[in-house]
């Protein structure tokens, strides 16, 4: 991989991590349509999405540092007192019952799903599957809103009618948890099928969001920290790959910060078209071209 | 008593979790590994702890009910 292709990548994962549209989709297709020589099944090529997750990872924490004080904080106090007293205990432990079956889930399932569906037609397919997932969440909560802010005049009065993060049950936050098992599939985003199930669970656009993205940091950074032994390999390039990890880290923290501003009014629709014509694109071109 | 006997679920549930992130560790166990050749699954191992550590958390959380 040149250091151009490596940048790219880095500028991509952290893109797409967030947004709601697939970066594992995305990061098996677009090689594969540019027809770059590297592989993501390629074992050499594990150090280099480690070090971008842990960019990805990085930027969450630095999105949400004092928010995470007051969770650890609160998942302490909570858990040794036997009893959730404040907001933020129970955000702490939302999070927790939340990671759980997305770590079960993953821990076991990763390695035959990816090695069943790790083929960029296979992404495209699931590409369009999570346009259509996008869509029909909006289309539940719209239905939704139709029940709960009959009256409302702006989008963000109807918003005010749903709740926040800290307001969820623990079945919900487990269920939106589990959604994040199907991110193992490329081409199903993991925030858009959690924001999606935030929106079911009768959250805010904006809080599903930011639960979507409190859910993902424990998952992503784990499984950076996790592989770090590989990148101590002295065949791996480290220089390049930090280059790209921090740029990463930087397209995260914008992404993150656009779409906690967008979520205020914005909806899923606009990424579920996107990735329904990407991947519809995508298998086109991968089916018909030589 | 509801309480009291769902905690001790809870606290059987942590020692069996313990069971299993030590069997996989070993490399005992070998369902659902990516490589089962592996000496240590540590992966597994993690999970499991962390299992336990949750179920313990839960116990304490039924008790303080009880006591309540």
């Amino acid at each position: 991989m040149t250091l151009a292709q490596a940048l790219f990548m880095g500028l991509l994962q952290g893109a797409t991590e967030l947004f709601p549209v697939s970066s594992l989709g995305h990061a098996v297709l677009i090689p594969s349509l540019l027809h770059w020589s590297f592989k993501q099944s390629d074992p050499s090529f594990v150090p280099f999405l480690v070090l971008l997750h842990l960019g990805t990872a990085g930027a969450l924490l630095v999105v949400y540092r004092t928010q995470w004080v007051e969770i650890i904080k609160g998942f302490f106090t909570a858990a040794v007192r036997g009893r959730i007293e404040k907001p933020s205990e129970r955000l702490a432990m939302l999070l927790l019952v939340g990671t759980i079956p997305a770590g079960i889930l993953g821990v076991f399932l990763e390695h035959q799903l990816k090695s069943l569906f790790a083929s960029p037609k296979a992404a495209a397919i699931f590409l369009i599957v999570n346009g259509l997932l996008m869509l029909g969440f909006e289309a539940l909560r719209r239905r939704a809103e139709a029940r709960v802010a009959p009256a409302a005049k702006t989008r963000v009065e109807q918003e005010e009618s749903f709740a926040s993060a800290e307001q969820i049950s623990f079945k919900a936050a487990a269920l939106v948890g589990a959604c994040q098992a199907l991110a193992l599939l490329p081409g199903i985003s993991r925030s858009g099928v959690t924001i999606g199930g935030g929106l079911l669970a009768g959250l805010r656009h904006q809080e599903a969001a930011r639960f979507s993205f409190l859910l993902a940091t424990p998952i992503i950074a784990a499984a950076g920290v996790l592989e770090i032994p590989q990148l101590l390999s002295s065949t791996v390039p480290l220089a390049e790959y930090v280059a790209a990890a921090v740029l990463a880290g930087v397209a995260a923290y914008l992404s993150a910060r656009f779409l906690l501003r967008y979520f205020r009014s914005g909806r899923l629709d606009p990424y579920g078209w996107y990735c329904a014509a990407a991947g519809a694109i995508s298998l086109a071109l991968l089916t018909f071209r030589p | 008593m509801r309480g009291n006997s769902l905690a001790v679920g809870f606290v059987v549930l942590a020692v069996v979790f313990v069971l299993l992130a030590g069997l996989y560790y070993e490399g005992v166990l070998q369902i659902f590994v990516s490589d089962p050749h592996a000496k240590h699954h540590t992966t597994h191992a993690i999970l499991f702890s962390v299992l336990a550590i949750a179920s313990l958390i839960a116990a304490n959380f039924a008790r303080s009910k009880r006591t309540a």
